[in-house]
């Protein structure tokens, strides 16, 4: 038998380097630590026995959905960065390019597998989590229902629908989503800054960097507005700011959801839409890099 | 009139250094042509632009001057490589695949599939001899059996032509046999081998034609009996003669106007000697 003919564009060949890379990433042993302390994080609010219901939900979710914005942040970092110095220093990346695949389907396999795993392991991590949501508000509405049982039925209503509207809702689901469209949005940026780093301590580095200057610089940008005047040279220089840092303060809708507030599908469809964005850019930024580099 | 299995014209890499002036030219104004069926040998030191030739044939590295194609196309494109299989320097492969896996994985990067893929891995374990061990994780072979699930790798989608950059490094004697009969085979196929080495006894076995590389520049080139030969010496090799036969030979020789230079026991090879020591204490 001979090998089909080849073609520009290849699924098959994309999903086999997207399949290899999901196993080389679970076997990761610092995937499996980071995964045990989100777990633990998680089961641990689960103690909170002596605050009052809504202050119990609150701290619940905020532990939660920060333990796992933090966790998927870290896991999209740590498993991207070590992808391409690991195959280069393996000498694996000549066998793999040396076949008739293209450099940008070996980005695409590469990029495809962490943001699978990215996917298992929110999904993993937001069952966990909407579980013990799930049975902390079962036992909530079960004592309350106990408490009030010669109160009158308008007064238990109101009392069930109050712990039902604190405690699992669909609110959560648009946070989540967000949540892993931000760690899709670091693993590209990591993939990208990998194509030019030698080391892949040297991206994590400045991937530390670029993290917290993210979460800095809507602030920063806002104190220098109020400061400056704001002519086109300030838009430009701003722009190019928030290209090669992106502004991940606006995927925190953490705060809102925990207190309550419900996040609008307009801001839900455009912090999506942010990261989608910022997620292909620095894809095809890296496709571009990693063309011109020498082997 | 066929193209050639490869062809290199006017080749030059060179790489800068950052914060130098100055740069390193690894190859200099190379020119190559393989032809068809045949096992040529790229031989130098190391560091004398062999694997970096090898990664520019193979559109690894992009040249700095000069071109380089693969049966008539032009080895920056990605079509040229399904021409192609690779196996590089030391591989290592992802040690967290069996031998059946890693073979799976790159037939599929070559667009096979299905029951064809199946029987070209059934056909490639036996011919490179890992059957047995199609099970087990790459991280449990020795340097021997990488080097035999790398070659069968490379020739999974049915290459015309092979690339081996130092097919036998760090492989013990026995293995570095194996690898050495599996070229011959290729060969017997019809397949184009192209291989770096500085080992150089083992490319005399194997290679129609070599090139020496010194720093960057090809100094020598072609058939390697026209290139070893020495033109006004001949070896008779003679079994079982006896003192009187070999003194009328001695003396047939002074009479005429040649000269004897050497007279010797014929020994075996310190690799023979080796092998046959080790071979039957061999595990499978």
């Amino acid at each position: 038998m001979v090998a089909a003919p080849h073609r520009g564009v290849s699924f098959s060949r994309v999903l086999a380097i997207t399949a290899n890379t999901l196993t080389e990433l679970t076997r990761l042993k610092v995937f499996y630590v980071l995964l045990v302390f989100a777990l633990l994080l998680i089961g641990s609010s689960i103690f909170m026995a002596q605050f009052t219901f809504q202050q119990e939900f609150q701290i619940l979710k905020d532990i939660s959905l920060g333990a796992m914005s933090i966790f998927t942040s870290l896991l999209a970092i740590i498993a991207t960065a070590r992808l391409i110095p690991q195959d280069i220093e393996d000498r694996t990346i000549y066998t793999i390019l040396a076949k008739p695949v293209p450099r940008f389907e070996y980005l695409l396999g590469k990029i495809g597998g962490v943001l699978l795993l990215l996917a298992i392991s929110t999904v993993v991590m937001s069952a966990g989590f909407l579980a013990v949501l799930y049975i902390r508000e079962q036992s909530v509405l079960h004592m309350t229902l106990r408490q009030m049982s010669s109160a009158p039925p308008e007064q238990v209503d109101d009392a069930l629908r109050a712990v039902r509207s604190s405690g699992l809702n669909l609110d959560l689901f648009p946070g989540i989503i967000i949540i892993y469209l931000k760690a899709c949005l670091l693993a590209a940026l990591t993939l990208f800054v990998s194509t030019f780093a030698t080391t892949n301590i040297f991206t994590i580095v400045v991937m530390a960097f670029i993290y917290f200057i993210g979460h800095l610089q809507a602030t920063a940008r806002e104190y220098w507005l109020q400061e400056h005047s704001s002519g086109w040279i300030t838009h430009l220089f701003l722009a190019i700011v928030a290209l090669l840092f992106p502004d991940l303060q606006a995927f925190n809708l953490v705060d809102d959801i925990v207190a309550g507030t419900a996040i609008s599908l307009g801001v839900f469809l455009k912090t999506a839409v942010l990261g989608a964005f910022y997620t292909t850019i620095y894809t095809l930024l890296a496709v571009f890099v990693f063309y011109g580099k020498e082997l | 009139m066929t193209d050639p299995a490869i062809a290199v014209r006017g080749l030059t890499k060179i790489f800068p250094v950052p914060l130098h002036r100055q740069s390193i030219v690894a190859v200099r104004d190379l020119d190559l042509r393989i032809e068809p069926g045949e096992v040529y040998g790229l031989l130098g030191p190391n560091g004398s632009g062999k694997s970096t030739t090898l990664k520019i044939i193979l559109g690894l590295v992009s040249p700095t001057r000069g071109c380089t194609e693969i049966f008539g196309r032009d080895s920056r494109l990605v079509k040229s490589r399904e021409a192609v299989g690779f196996l590089p320097e030391n591989p290592y492969f992802y040690k967290y695949l069996s031998g059946e896996e890693t073979l799976r994985f790159f037939g599929r990067l070559c667009g096979l599939g299905g029951a064809g893929l199946r029987n070209r891995m059934d056909e490639l374990l036996a011919l490179v001899g890992l059957t047995n061990a199609r099970k087990r994780r790459l991280g449990t072979y020795s340097k021997g059996m990488l080097q035999r699930i790398g070659l069968a790798q490379a020739l999974i989608h049915h290459p015309r032509l092979v690339v081996l950059d130092e097919p036998t490094a760090g492989v013990d004697p026995a293995g570095s046999r194996e690898i050495r009969d599996l070229i011959l085979d290729l060969k017997r196929r019809g397949i184009t081998v192209l291989l770096s080495s500085h080992l150089l006894t083992q490319a005399q076995e194997i290679c129609d034609r070599v090139g020496i590389l010194a720093d960057g520049v090809l100094v020598r080139e072609g058939r390697l009996q026209e290139l070893i030969a020495i033109e006004n010496q001949t070896e008779l090799i003679v079994a079982d003669a006896s003192s009187h036969l070999i003194e009328e030979i001695e003396s047939l020789i002074n009479r005429s106007n040649a000269k004897l230079i050497e007279r010797r026991k014929s020994t075996t090879t310190l690799e023979r000697l080796f092998l046959d020591a080790t071979t039957d204490r061999r595990e499978p």
